[in-house]
């Protein structure tokens, strides 16, 4: 897997399929998809390069209200698409597992808001997110996270009188012996960074574009 | 005649099962087609509809989307519908005036014009934030109370129990403290001698909210229960839950619900569209006899960028002009920057301007955006001005508000992201006379003299 090696046709056919992916054109992503394929290009160059500077840019379209969360999620569902087409095509052995994340709104807290853009934005950056809802307990959480697999469990929470299910979380995976098992991120309203470090989370994010970097980090 | 609560909870269980996702999407696409269609275009350079033919079309499309998708139960994951029909008569059958609170503290809340000179309802206090323990809660809902230009106030929570144990949400805990501190409130407003007033608060869940209802120390059917419907255009069987029991009870219903700028709303047209649209919700699947009609925005913790003002302000006249609800705007209600700034006063000012000019009372209290685990976070002057600059707002003309709001934008607009924090109760006011501190009291008479110079004609 090497980019120096990539001719300048090859190039022009990955700018296609980024501007295809963040002018959410699906039939152009798709036909784009198609000709890389024959081409010959290295699947893993195309998901590592143009795909991952596609969704940060639309990150960025996000963050400045160019773009809105419904676009984000049709751009996660383009951007999952393309990925599937590509992959067939990287033999198994070669295959990155994709980094899955289990987002939730924490017990008693139906404020979805937040975790939606956190859960699209992370989705739209190449995590495989698993987002369960609002309102989870912390055993289904858990169920959930050890059902898929997850390397992260994602815990949202915007009512103070919630918060302390972000900690029942991380207390239950310790008596289970499973806290090693999963990196803990959370955030939402009134949640802090010395709060997180409190409770012995690993990560905090105050807002979605946090919330990826945080995630890129911990599972880097 | 109001569609039966158990009509909708017989569609709440038998209506189309779909994809949350393909649910929010639907909103998305259908407010962008929405848009298009009634030709809806934000420009920042207007933050007012000064005409009002833009909030008649916003109303009309608000009143299309909610037909079109409904409103989505997550318990169920089936979209309760209603037909044109049903909605126009629920609009028709709702109540032009609702009367609350008792005795001399008994109020009207009448559905008011755009520009009109209706009396607007204010119920301020430190909404839902939290106190440190029942002295300091008490003192500072007192003082809140005493404020004659407020007409009911909102209550907290004190998040520790015997002052070490959480109170946690959907736990015993929640039901024991929410239905304490509403005793506390009760007294604070006795010892304010308005023990008729209205109070109001709303816990997590269902259970504890019901639980804070008491004739004697608790609240009462001459109150009112919120009821909050879930951004966007959503609904729980715990909001339901609520509707249910002051059905039962009789105790009036008060919605509320936002459309979120940059989320499935979309752009600001898009959310003025989800506006009304939730609003309509409110009262016909959770049976609300008064709603508050607001917005959010997913990149500003605050409620009054101008993008939110638009939306809000244009969705309100919308409902105003073409229907006779009781309309509650409140957008001023919670600020990025913290009590005790200038910026405080500036941000709550534009959005309480609006509220009352758009035709809107403001019934959700006053507190900065985010106040986290911060105790006292919000003082009884910041309730003054929230009662001042409504009741001083009524009868101002959409044209003077223009002004009033640009000039104001103007003093806080580029402050949003990185606003003052401000400062609690014990460091902004005397705690022996419970009067504010004198840097408190002269910033705030400053900022009244100035927007007193702009226009804005406080009774004082």
């Amino acid at each position: 897997m090497d980019i120096s090696k990539i001719s300048q046709e090859q190039k022009e056919q990955m700018d296609a399929l980024k501007d295809a992916i963040v002018t959410i054109d699906l039939e152009k992503a798709r036909d784009v998809a198609e000709k890389i394929i024959e081409q010959n290009i290295d699947p893993r160059i195309v998901i590592k390069y143009p795909i991952a500077e596609a969704a940060e840019i639309l990150g960025k379209k996000f963050d400045c209200g160019e773009i809105f969360l419904g676009n984000l999620v049709m751009a996660g569902d383009l951007i999952e698409e393309v990925v599937a087409v590509l992959e067939k095509h990287i033999p198994l052995d070669q295959l990155e597992k994709k980094k899955v994340i289990v987002i939730a709104a924490v017990q008693g807290d139906i404020h979805s808001v937040g975790k939606n853009l956190v859960s699209t934005m992370l989705r739209a950056s190449g995590f495989g997110v698993c987002d369960i809802g609002v309102d989870v307990n912390s055993s289904v959480i858990i169920q959930k996270a050890r059902e898929v697999k997850a390397d992260m469990i994602a815990l949202s929470s915007l009512l103070t009188t919630t918060m302390p299910y972000q900690k029942e979380v991380i207390d239950d995976l310790v008596s289970m012996g499973l806290r090693k098992n999963f990196k803990i991120i959370i955030g939402g309203g009134p949640v802090t960074r010395d709060y997180a470090e409190k409770i012995g989370a690993d990560g905090y994010a105050k807002d979605a574009i946090e919330a990826v970097e945080e995630a890129r980090r911990l599972l880097a | 005649m109001r569609l039966s609560f158990w009509e909708i909870l017989s569609r709440s269980r038998e209506g189309p099962i779909v994809e949350e996702k393909e649910f929010d999407l639907s909103i998305f696409k259908k407010t962008q087609e929405l848009q298009k269609q009634y030709k809806i275009k934000y420009d920042p350079a207007k933050p007012i509809d000064m005409e009002g033919d833009l909030a008649d079309r916003i109303y009309q499309a608000g009143v299309e989307l909610f037909l079109d998708i409904g409103t989505y139960c997550i318990t169920t994951k089936r979209v309760i519908k209603v037909t044109e029909q049903e909605l126009q008569s629920e609009i028709k059958a709702c109540p032009e005036v609702i009367e609350m609170g008792q005795g001399k503290d008994r109020v009207e809340m009448c559905h008011r014009d755009v520009e009109g000179d209706q009396e607007p309802i204010v119920i301020a206090g430190v909404q839902t934030a939290p106190f440190s323990d029942e002295e300091m809660m008490f003192k500072i809902c007192k003082g809140c109370a005493m404020n004659q230009k407020v007409d009911g106030i909102w209550g907290g929570i004190i998040p520790k129990i015997e002052g070490k144990h959480d109170v946690i949400a959907g736990t015993p805990s929640e039901i024991y403290q929410y239905r304490k501190t509403v005793e506390v409130l009760r007294r604070a407003i006795n010892s304010a001698e308005r023990p008729g007033m209205i109070i109001v608060n709303n816990a997590p869940t269902s259970m504890a909210t019901i639980a804070m209802f008491d004739e004697e120390m608790g609240l009462r059917r001459s109150d009112y229960m919120e009821v909050t419907g879930m951004s966007e255009m959503k609904v729980a069987y715990d909001d339901l839950n609520r509707t249910a029991f002051a059905l039962a009870y009789g105790v009036t219903i008060h919605g509320t619900h936002s459309s979120v700028i940059g989320g499935f709303s979309g752009n600001p047209e898009g959310a003025s569209i989800v506006s009304v649209a939730g609003s309509l919700q409110l009262i016909i699947v959770q049976k609300a006899e008064s709603f508050r009609c607001g917005t959010v925005d997913s990149r500003v913790k605050s409620r009054v960028s101008r993008a939110q003002l638009w939306v809000a302000g244009t969705a309100i006249q919308g409902l105003s002009r073409n229907t006779k609800l009781i309309v509650d705007g409140n957008i001023g209600d919670h600020p990025a920057a913290g009590p005790g700034t200038k910026q405080y006063l500036y941000e709550s000012a534009a959005g309480f301007v609006l509220s009352t000019v758009m035709g809107a009372h403001s019934a959700e209290g006053t507190r900065k955006f985010v106040v986290g685990n911060i105790c006292n976070y919000g003082t009884p002057l910041e309730s003054n001005w929230m009662g001042e600059v409504c009741k001083g707002a009524v009868g101002m003309t959409r044209g003077k508000a223009n002004h009033i709001i640009k000039y104001i934008l103007g003093k806080y607009e580029d402050r949003l992201i990185d606003a003052p924090e401000g400062e609690t109760f014990e460091k902004l006011y005397d705690q022996k006379t419970l009067e504010p501190l004198p840097h408190y009291k002269k910033l705030y008479e400053e900022v009244k003299e100035e927007l007193r110079a702009q226009g804005l004609k406080f009774r004082d």
